[in-house]
Formats: C-alpha cells, structure tokens, sequence
C-alpha cells in the first residue's frame, strides 16, 4: 500500500508534467480541479484511496511537482518522494501540535502559496503570539535545519573568516527587538531583482531579524548576505512549528517541505529557487552539521560562509532587498578558492581609488585579504613575475598596491601552459620561421661581438632563449562518430570533415575548339605553372639545405642526393627541354619565362644553385636574346635582378666562354661585326653591366695570366675592337647608367687604343671613377 | 618561475604594472594590468581612458575594464618615472570631451566634403565598415 501511492503519484507527474511554475491558481478552486485530473489520470491505475489521503496528496503533488519541475528542482526525486509514502504525513503533524493561528496552518497545507494575488487576498497575518516556550530566543532547541544547529552558533564566535567591522549591506539595519520583528513581518517582501545561484548555500529558514543567542552586538561582523542570495522573509512564528519536527531524523524532503512551505507564505516571484538546496539538507542529515564539502569550491573557509550567512540573516532587517548576485560571484570564482593563499599580506586595505566599491565589494576584499594575512604572515611570495629590485622596496611597492597579485600563480603558470603548448611544433622552420631567423641571426650578431670583444677569454654571455618542446607531427585523421550496430553513418559536416558540397571536375578543351588567342593564354599559364613549381623546387633545396647541416653524417648523401636531383628538375624547368641534338638550341621556353616578371626573378635564384656550366648556359641565352628581353623588360625593369647571379658567374667565367659570352652579348656575327641590336643593350641598364662585367673580366684574365688564352683567341681582341668603335659612336645621352662600373676597364681600353681615343673614352663611360 | 618565455610577448611579465592599452575603437586607456588569459584578455585596474585631441589630453576614470583580446591593438608598460614628462597638456574632462566634438565633427566635415567630390567625379567612395577606422 505504501508502494503504490508514490508509483501513482510519479506516473501522475510523468503523464501530466505539472509545472506549477507562477500559474495563479485560487484557492480551493484550483485544488478540485488537480483533485479531478488526479482522478481523470487515474483511469489505469484505479486504486481506492479515501478524501484525506488524497487531498493530501495533492498538496504533495503540488510541491513535487514545483520541485522536480519548477524552480526548486531537486535532483534525486524519486528517493526523496519514496520516503514521502509514509501515510501520516507531516503537515498534518505540525498542524496537530501548532496552537498558531487558522491561517498559518492554512499556509502550510495551503498549496496556492506562490502567487501574490492569491497571498495578499489571503487574511495572512496572524498575530504573533509569544511562543509558549520560556526561553525568549527561538534559536535555543532543535535547530532550523535539523540537528546543524549550534555548531552554527559556536562559529559565529570564529573571527577567522571575519574581518574588522564592516559596512552594513543593509544600511538600515536597526538593532532588533522581537517587537519591531513582528511589525516588519507583516510587511510584504519586496520583490526580487535577481534570482539567486542555484546550488548556491541555503538560505535560512529561520525569520530575519531574531538576535541570535549568542551575539554580542547586533552591529557585529556581518558578512556578505550574497551567500545567501534570497531574501529569507518568513515569520518569525513559523519557527515555531520547526521546532518541534526539526530533529535529526528528519529526512531531506521533510526538511526541504517544511522549509519551502513556509517560504512560500511569503512573496517569491517564481525565479527565486527554492531555497533550502536538498542536497545539502540531506548531506547534512547525514552528518549533523554543515560540512565543508558542501560548499566545495570554497575549501578553506569552512564554517564562515555559513556565520556569516547566519549573522546576516539574523541582522538585517526584513523588507530590504539582499545586494544581487554580482558580488557573490567573485566570492567563488576560481580564483578566490584555494588560491588567495599565495597572495601577499597587506596591511592597508583600502586606497583611495577612482571606483567606488560596493560595500559587498569591500567587504569580499576585506575577507579576502584578511584570510590571506591569516595565511601568508610568514611567506615570501614573488608575486609578479617581474624581477624584484630590493626587498625594501618591492615591499614598499605591494604594500602600497592592495590589488597586486590579484592572478595567483597557479594561474600564471597555467596561462604560460597554454601559451607554450602552443609553441610546440614538429618543424619549427615551417611554423616559425620568422622567430627562428630572427634568433639565429641575433646570435650570429652576438657571436660576431663577442669575438670581436674578446680578448681575455670571456664568459659568453649567453641569450636567454625559449627553448620549446620538438613534438613530433601526428598525423590526426578525423573521423566521423560512428555509433555501433546503428544503420547507417551519421551526417556529420565540421570543419575537421568538410563534405564536398559541389563536384567540380577539370574538363581539358580539345585543340580544335582553341583559338590563337586562348592556345597563347595556354602557353602562358603553363609557363606560369612552370614557374610555380620551380620556385617551389627552390624552396625544397633550401630547406635540404638546412637540413644537411642538422643530420647525421650517414643521411647526408641521401640529402645531397636529393639536392641534386632537384637541382637538375630546376634547370630543366628554367632552360626547357633541349633537343637531343646539341646544334640546334632552342631558346623558346626559356624566354617564355624570361619574359614574365617573376620568371626572371626565378633565374636569379636558379643561377646561384646551377653549375658553372649550366649556369653559363643560361647565362649565354639569356645574352643571345638580350634585345627581346630588354624590349618586354622595358616596364617592369626586373633585369637587374640578375645582375648578382651573372657577376658571380662571368667571374668564374673561362676565357673561351666568356668570349663566346661577348659574341653572343653584341650579337656579333662570326666576322665580328657586331649586330644591329648592340646599341639598345647599351641602353639598358643590365645590358650595359654585364657589358662592362665581361670586360672586366677579360681584362682580368688577361692580366693575371703570363701567356693568356684570351689574346690568343683573336676573336676576343676583334671583339673588343669592335665594341670600342660602337662606343665611341654611341651618344653619352643614350648610355645606360649601369648598376656598377668595374675599375679596370680603363686599363682594359688601354691595350687597344691610342692615349687620345682612351681619354675620350674615359670620359664618355666616366670610368675614371669619379661620381656622376 | 622567473622569466617567463623569454623572447616572446607574453604578457605574464606584465601583470601589476601600469599599461598604456590602445583599442580597436581607438579608445586609449591606461590602468594597472591584473590578469591576462591565453587569448591575451585583459583585465585593467584603476583604469582611466586618456582621449587625445591635438597637444591636449583629459583623463575620465573608468574603474575596472575587461578587454577581450581581439579588441586590441597594441599595449606597453609606462615608465612611471617618466610618466609625467610629457610635452601633452593635461585639462579638464569637459574641455577634451568639447575638442573631441569638434574634432569629430571636423572630421565629419571633410569626409562629407571628399565622399562629395568623389561623386561628382563618377567615383564611389569606399565603404570603411569593416576596417578599423577612427
């Protein structure tokens, strides 16, 4: 029998699924009509019960369900209501043995408690009676919250979560006699602006505004009334009917019952949560006092949330409304747990600072700053992780700042945690590169200096450098949840699994459909193709580059290797394939890359990695058709880039090349007649450089070897016969200025020409070096 | 742990010192840096917004400001020794409040008068929305 109420009365909710959130029920009214559906919803269950019982069980029902699906939800319903079977029932207890007035038992029975019409069209104001009991305070005996009662009281003695005296939050806090207490609970609350945290410590249920028996004074310390968000308005009589029922072996609900009824005689808007967290009750059954774990995220502040929550309830004055959750917040957040131990002692609490604290604000800080002296008297603490200068003064420096080391340093730690997880990386050269660099050449420099300003064996001063972790790179494929047995896979689109929205495929135009025009767009884009992947190719070998520094001995020739090859890639990409036959060059391809901007930059680069002769090659047909590259550079002006790479290279130029180099640079025939062209690559500027690079150069050779090839070779001396006379025909106007003008041209003109011609000369090319 | 990530910007070192903080909205604040998190959110005490018009500057007190991270564009510690030398004169709020107006509104002036000109030449001016403009 005691069974099949409690399954009745959970299929009851499950089927209806009451929420008797603000729903403004009448009285009586509202009672028969869940009376009846209560009856309606029975139709499978029909099981005979008699009036009483069920109109008691309505009453129930209506706190249940407000619990389990209103506000004041408690989580482990079902157990609670499996104890709720006992026939007896527990209003009808406390009616029993209350001589209070008709309408106080009207308000524990009544369940039409929430509303605020139906409140003030109640006759709720009893008048209060003295209680019957001899002692005058209403504290003495079983406590409000069954068996934790007086350890509450012993705390409110501990000055250790206490600090000196506060501001009263509420500032009209008068010092209490019973009689004004009776007046103030006949005025109705005021309604709420927030609603409390839920989860948050419970409320008292005990009345506002009844000394405590053991205060002092009633201005003692008064802690922030944010632990305890709601406004605990219920009379002062109402306690009486606790007393009797509060004993140990109350359970949770009975405790949660009692105390939310009596709560709801009083004005709550529907957000306010129910206010005696049954968990906590029911813990506190369990072990007859409040325990620390319940207010777990505040571990060291054990029963001083509670003083204080107690202290304030019995001080402030009913009718004024508890400062919102915002400065409650702070108290338990994170960083105010276990972690205020590390932060400094300081004597001074308040500085005269811009903000103006709410005094709930202050007095979090006071707190605060009080459990930190209480707990750090004697530790050192290196608060900011800056350098300290001297004691003295960085004392000087914290104690004058109040708000230092407000980020613990757990929680710096942890932010330098996550700051360097992120610099993990499996190639530091890819994810970094620009710090790597940056580094390497500072230590260069640094190297560099120390070298120079060693003379004794110094100490190297070493860098201070962050040194992160090398992971290795893990491949992480992602895959979709899959669930087992299930049919089918699930949709699943996300960033990590992008599902292929359209399908694009790549169609190839047959050559018939192609024009002129698009077959020569073609050709660009595949030069332009061509490009790409030697840049990347270039890109390849530096990286091998670096890596061949890094490896072990044994992988270096397969790193070599690899370079090589890639290298060869490079030069066939730039130069084109030649035909096998070595008379006929073809030149195509490769001023299809020289005529695109980026094309030449390309060659620069390819050049400094080429061998002397591939790169001579280049070299060579880049001179062959100088006067088309000069025409298409005429806008960019990007030759120039060149020059470096052909100056490296013409030096280490033999004679014989280097006379087949100037042939092909003046577009000389075989007689050595120099061609039509000539003029205009001295019009250019990087035509002209390599001009005077190839002489100089030949002019080295010449000079540095006693029987030199060159002047034997008499193409080499009919050459630069030649060019002379173009040069001296030439307008000064008309020259180029060219990137450099080598020192010994001069004496190179000298071995060919008369003192008057080499003076005319000199002046025409300004090779006496003076600045133009 | 001394020195924390040598080399790099983080702000760990920073903490306790007073910062000179400039937003994307161009707001200029200066308080004392209490906490940063991973995503360089900042959270500034005793903070005092500096608005600039010209040679002359006025400081509103602000209190406490949490800036997320994004929002802003750069930060440097001040020298409080050399806090004071400054070429910059300091005035009233309601005076630099007044210089800013007229600022704004000069600025208006002229963006009306080239958004005009440019129309009337058959261009079109360049939306700015989404660029941090002030």
């Amino acid at each position: 029998m005691l069974g099949a109420p409690s399954a009745r009365r959970r299929g009851q909710w499950r089927r209806s699924g009451w929420v008797s959130d603000g729903v403004a029920r009448v009285g009586a009214m509202s009672r028969d009509m869940f009376a009846l559906s209560d009856r309606q919803s029975l139709d499978d269950s029909p099981i005979e019960e008699d009036e009483e019982a069920l109109q008691e069980e309505d009453h129930d029902i209506d706190q249940f369900n407000d619990d389990t699906f209103g506000p004041g939800a408690v989580e482990d319903w079902e157990e609670q209501h499996d104890g709720l079977a006992d026939p007896t029932g527990d209003p009808d207890d406390l009616l029993k043995e209350s001589n209070l007035a008709e309408s106080i038992s009207k308000l524990v029975i009544d369940s039409d408690l929430e509303d605020p019409a139906i409140m003030r069209a109640v006759p709720s104001n009893p008048p209060l009676q003295a209680p019957p009991r001899p002692n005058p305070s209403m504290w003495e005996g079983p406590m409000v919250f069954g068996g934790i009662g007086n350890p509450f009281l012993s705390h409110l003695e501990d000055g250790r979560a206490l600090s000196g005296s506060k501001d009263s939050i509420l500032p009209k806090r008068p010092a209490f006699g019973r009689g004004e207490e009776r007046d103030l609970s006949d005025r109705a609350p005021p309604p709420r602006s927030s609603s409390p945290v839920i989860g948050s410590p419970p409320v008292r249920t005990a009345p506002i505004g009844t000394p405590p028996k053991h205060m002092s004074h009633p201005t003692s310390t008064q802690q922030p009334s944010i632990l305890c968000p709601t406004p605990v308005h219920v009379r002062a009589p109402i306690h009486q009917r606790f007393s009797a029922p509060f004993n140990e072996r109350m359970s949770p609900t009975q405790l949660l019952n009692v105390a939310n009824s009596s709560l709801r005689a009083h004005h709550f808007q529907s957000g306010v949560t129910q206010v005696l967290n049954p968990l906590l009750l029911g813990t506190a059954q369990q072990t007859g006092r409040m325990s620390p774990s319940h207010f777990a995220r505040v571990p060291g502040l054990m029963g001083s949330p509670l003083t204080v929550m107690n202290t304030n309830l019995l001080q402030s004055r009913i009718g004024q409304m508890m400062p919102p959750i915002t400065g409650f917040q702070p108290y338990f957040s994170p960083a105010a747990t276990g972690q205020l131990q590390s932060i400094r002692s300081s004597q001074s609490m308040f500085r005269a600072d811009t903000t103006h604290l709410h005094p709930q604000h202050r007095r979090l800080l006071n707190q605060r700053l009080q459990l930190q002296n209480s707990r750090n008297q004697h530790r050192g603490q290196n608060g900011s992780g800056g350098d300290r200068h001297s004691r003295g003064s960085y004392h000087e420096q914290v104690k004058k700042d109040p708000y230092s080391n407000l980020m613990t340093q757990r929680e710096k730690e942890w932010v330098s945690k996550i700051q360097m997880m992120q610099l993990q990386s499996a190639d530091p050269y890819l994810d970094d590169y620009y710090y790597q660099n940056y580094f390497e050449r500072l230590e260069k420099k640094q190297a560099a200096l120390d070298l120079n300003n060693e003379g004794p064996r110094k100490e190297k001063k070493e860098r201070m450098k962050l040194i992160t972790p090398q992971v290795a790179k893990l491949e992480h494929i992602y895959r979709p949840v899959q669930f087992e047995g299930s049919l089918g896979k699930l949709t699943v689109s996300s960033v990590n699994n992008p599902r292929k929205m359209i399908d694009a495929v790549v169609t190839t135009r047959s050559d018939d459909d192609e024009t002129k025009e698009k077959q020569v767009r073609d050709k660009r884009r595949q030069t332009l193709f061509t490009i790409e992947r030697t840049y990347s190719l270039v890109l390849e070998v530096q990286d091998l580059e670096k890596k061949f520094l890094q490896v072990s001995e044994e992988e270096r020739p397969a790193v070599l290797e690899h370079r090589k090859a890639k290298i060869a890639l490079m030069y066939e990409n730039l130069r084109g394939k030649q035909p096998p036959s070595s008379d006929r060059v073809s030149d195509d391809h490769f001023v299809q890359v020289m005529c695109i901007r980026k094309g030449k930059r390309l060659a620069a680069k390819v050049l400094l990695f080429l061998s002397t002769e591939q790169a001579a090659n280049v070299v060579l047909a880049t001179a062959r058709n100088l006067p088309y590259l000069v025409k298409k550079d005429s806008q960019d002006e990007v030759l120039p880039c060149l020059t470096e790479a052909c100056s490296i290279l013409v030096s280490r130029l033999p004679s014989s090349a280097l006379t087949e180099l100037l042939q092909q640079l003046t577009g000389s025939t075989p007689s050595g007649q120099p061609g039509n062209h000539f003029p205009t690559i001295l019009q250019n500027k990087f035509g002209l450089t390599l001009f005077y690079m190839i002489l100089s150069q030949g002019e080295r050779l010449q000079s540095s070897e006693a029987s030199s090839e060159l002047m034997q070779d008499n193409r080499w001396t009919e050459l630069v016969f030649a060019v002379i006379r173009v040069l001296l025909k030439v307008p000064q106007a008309s020259l180029a200025k060219p990137s450099f003008v080598p020192t010994n041209l001069l004496t190179l003109f000298s071995h060919y020409v008369d003192r008057q011609t080499l003076s005319l000369l000199e002046s025409k090319l300004q090779l006496s070096g003076k600045l133009r | 742990k001394m020195n924390y990530m040598p080399g790099t910007a983080s702000l760990i070192e920073d903490i306790d010192k007073k910062h000179l903080v400039v937003l994307r909205d161009g707001r200029t604040l200066i308080g004392y840096l209490r906490s940063v998190d991973q995503f360089a959110n900042l959270v500034l005490h005793r903070t005092v917004e500096r608005i600039h018009v010209g040679r002359k500057y006025g400081d509103i007190p602000r209190g406490i400001f949490v800036v997320r991270g994004e929002n802003v564009v750069l930060l440097g510690e001040i020298d409080l020794e050399r806090e004071t030398d400054t070429p910059l004169q300091r005035v009233s709020i309601e005076e630099i409040l007044e210089a800013q107006r007229v600022q704004q509104h000069e600025k208006q002036e002229a963006e009306k008068a080239k958004s005009e000109a440019l129309r009337e030449r058959g261009l079109s001016v360049p939306r700015t929305d989404t660029l941090d403009e002030y």
